[in-house]
């Protein structure tokens, strides 16, 4: 490795490596949740110490519906249920598929990532 | 050790129930990937914790001889005032959530008390502020008061969305918040307020008010439990002491990071000693003056980039109050100034009959301050102070003075972004540059400050694992 650092170090210019986390190996379902979700919901079903509602059984509930949570009258008002069009257009852009909403939250995942996380959230009990 | 290990149970325990029923992840080694994280503050313990997680090797080195970066509890004093940062905003979920599973106790802050005026060398009482004559204010916002009028922003604040600070269409308000505010109709006395003790920027010209307008839209959201702003009991410093206690391999104390190398397939970080960690990536969280002074291979452009932001100023006398000898005045025992004291803020050590009382100083106000040596330093502002306040100098003391900018591994207190930054600047400032990527508050896209720094160390940690995994 050291042979290896003395002559790439000196010739690679970083501007070379540009490409190489687009060598990603995905990562799991449950790594996506863990780094994107898991600090600010549980995946129970009652309002506990995370700042955001559990999301145990979302599939089909209605936004805004955690008894104890207090939700923001937008998301409460808002008429959605939870499937997977409104679960990615959530991710995508919470602000813009519901504006004035309190989850204030930029997604850092991709395209694919967060459809593989919504596909995996939305089969959790 | 034991409460280290039931706490380390608690955190894998609580990822236990999010992964319930799944056995790949936390306890798998066999990844045998490795990294060097560069700064034991926030993001850079919250990245390791997540890699620990998912099996990766971490190593984290910090060039002090403590942990936490800009969170800085001044133990040495009664009370355990912060000298850095002071405040867990009611919506820092990553905060509250990493604290409640490692059993740090958070409390409500003791209330500061209330703020009185020292605006062209007048003393104001609160109530009196808008009809006093010294309030150089036009009539129609008068009753504004100093601290108030940044808020104003928020009437014409186009950011609806948490990332439309970048966004093309809005970037006209990327110009000088000098300019902007004038633009907007701002009086000249209200900006002049403003820049007194303005703590998003060293002046106003230089100062975008894109990002203005990006702090004062956070200010005024919603969050959504409707949780208090917290500290933590025993200050804010414990949190991540407490996290760099569930690391599998201890924080590599007093240990400056000085070149950081990479291959296609490796990285080389050295530290000032002479030693050497070999990895399979670095993250490097430091706060821009402190990792300009590393030697890395970047180009040209980034290298400019580091070099162009700026770091927000503070300089704060740390005091201890022996009895409220403002009471007696009618004072409310706290101060906005536009001299160099800035502003004083003054609370209740609780269970004590004393107080805590720091003097505030923001901007460009600081360069003289910065220039001194300590003891002129000190001097220089406890001769304001008791001038301000002759009653205080029998009963107050002074503790600590803490210059951010003179902390070669700080430099400043955050990021500020310069007219023409809000852009670009921030998106490419924290682009993975090969196998070393970049986390820090100043990486953060929805928030600031210690929960920018937490939701900066999930991204980085994401980017790595994306690479590694």
């Amino acid at each position: 490795m050291n042979t290896c650092l003395r002559q790439l170090a000196v010739s690679l210019v970083l501007s070379g490596f540009a490409n190489l986390t687009a060598l990603a190996n995905p990562l799991t379902e449950e790594q996506l949740y863990d780094i994107a979700c898991s600090a600010c919901h549980s995946l129970g079903h009652t309002a506990d110490h995370h700042v955001g509602p559990p999301l145990g059984g979302l599939l089909n509930r209605p936004a805004g519906a955690v008894e104890g949570y207090r939700y923001s009258e937008a998301l409460s008002s808002s008429g959605w249920r939870w499937s997977l069009p409104t679960l990615l257009a959530w991710l995508a852009e919470p602000d813009a598929a519901i504006p004035n909403n309190a989850m204030q939250y930029v997604n850092p995942l991709t395209a694919e990532e967060s459809q593989r996380l919504a596909d995996w959230l939305l089969q959790q009990p | 050790m034991t409460s280290t290990l039931t706490r380390r149970r608690l955190l894998e325990g609580s990822l236990a129930g999010v992964v319930a029923g799944v056995s790949s992840g936390c306890a798998d080694h066999r990844l045998g990937r490795s990294v060097v994280v560069v700064g034991a503050g926030l993001s850079g313990l919250n990245a390791a914790l997540i890699l620990e997680r998912w099996g990766f090797e971490v190593r984290v080195v910090e060039a002090r001889e403590r942990v936490g970066g800009r969170l800085w509890t001044l133990d040495h004093l009664p009370g355990s005032p912060e000298g850095g940062g002071n405040v867990m905003g009611s919506n820092y979920g990553r905060i509250f959530k990493m604290a409640h599973d490692l059993e740090v106790p958070l409390r409500s802050p003791p209330r500061t008390l209330p703020s009185d005026y020292f605006v062209g060398a007048q003393r104001i009482r609160r109530n009196d502020w808008a009809s006093a004559t010294a309030n150089p204010l036009p009539d129609s916002w008068r009753n504004v008061p100093p601290n108030r009028l940044m808020g104003k922003l928020n009437a014409s604040n186009p950011l609806l969305q948490t990332r439309a600070w970048h966004d093309p269409a809005l970037m006209a308000t990327d110009q000088s918040a000098l300019s902007g505010m004038r633009a907007l109709g701002f009086p000249d006395a209200a900006i002049q307020l403003i820049g007194a003790n303005n703590s998003y920027g060293n002046n106003l010209e230089e100062t975008s008010l894109m990002s203005l307008y990006r702090v004062m839209g956070e200010f005024g959201r919603l969050s959504g439990p409707a949780l208090a702003v917290k500290e933590a009991t025993r200050g804010n410093m414990r949190l991540p002491e407490a996290m760099a206690g569930q690391l599998r391999q201890p924080v590599e104390m007093d240990a400056p990071v000085t070149s950081v190398q990479q291959s296609s397939s490796a990285t080389r970080v050295t530290l000032a000693s002479g030693k050497t960690l070999d990895a399979d990536a670095v993250i490097i969280t430091l706060p821009l003056p402190a990792l300009r002074r590393i030697d890395m291979d970047l180009p040209a452009a980034r290298v400019a980039l580091l070099e162009a932001v700026d770091y927000h100023k503070v300089v704060q006398l740390h005091c201890i109050v022996e009895t409220p000898f403002w009471e007696s005045a009618g004072w409310g025992g706290s101060w906005w100034t536009d001299s160099l004291l800035g502003r004083i803020f003054t609370r209740p050590i609780p269970d004590t009959t004393r107080y805590n009382m720091t003097v505030w100083i923001n901007g460009d106000d600081c360069d003289e301050l910065n220039v001194m040596d300590e003891a002129a330093c000190t001097d220089t502002i406890a001769r304001a102070l008791w001038k301000l306040m002759p009653d205080a100098r029998e009963v107050t003391s002074v503790g600590q003075l803490v210059r951010w900018t003179n902390d070669p591994h700080a430099g400043g207190v955050w990021a500020l972004w310069r007219p023409g930054q809000a852009a670009t600047a921030h998106a490419a400032l924290r682009a993975p540059a090969g196998r070393v990527f970049f986390a820090g508050e100043h990486t953060a896209e929805s928030y600031r400050g210690m929960e920018g720094a937490m939701e900066s160390g999930e991204r980085v940690a994401l980017e790595v694992m994306r690479l590694l995994a």
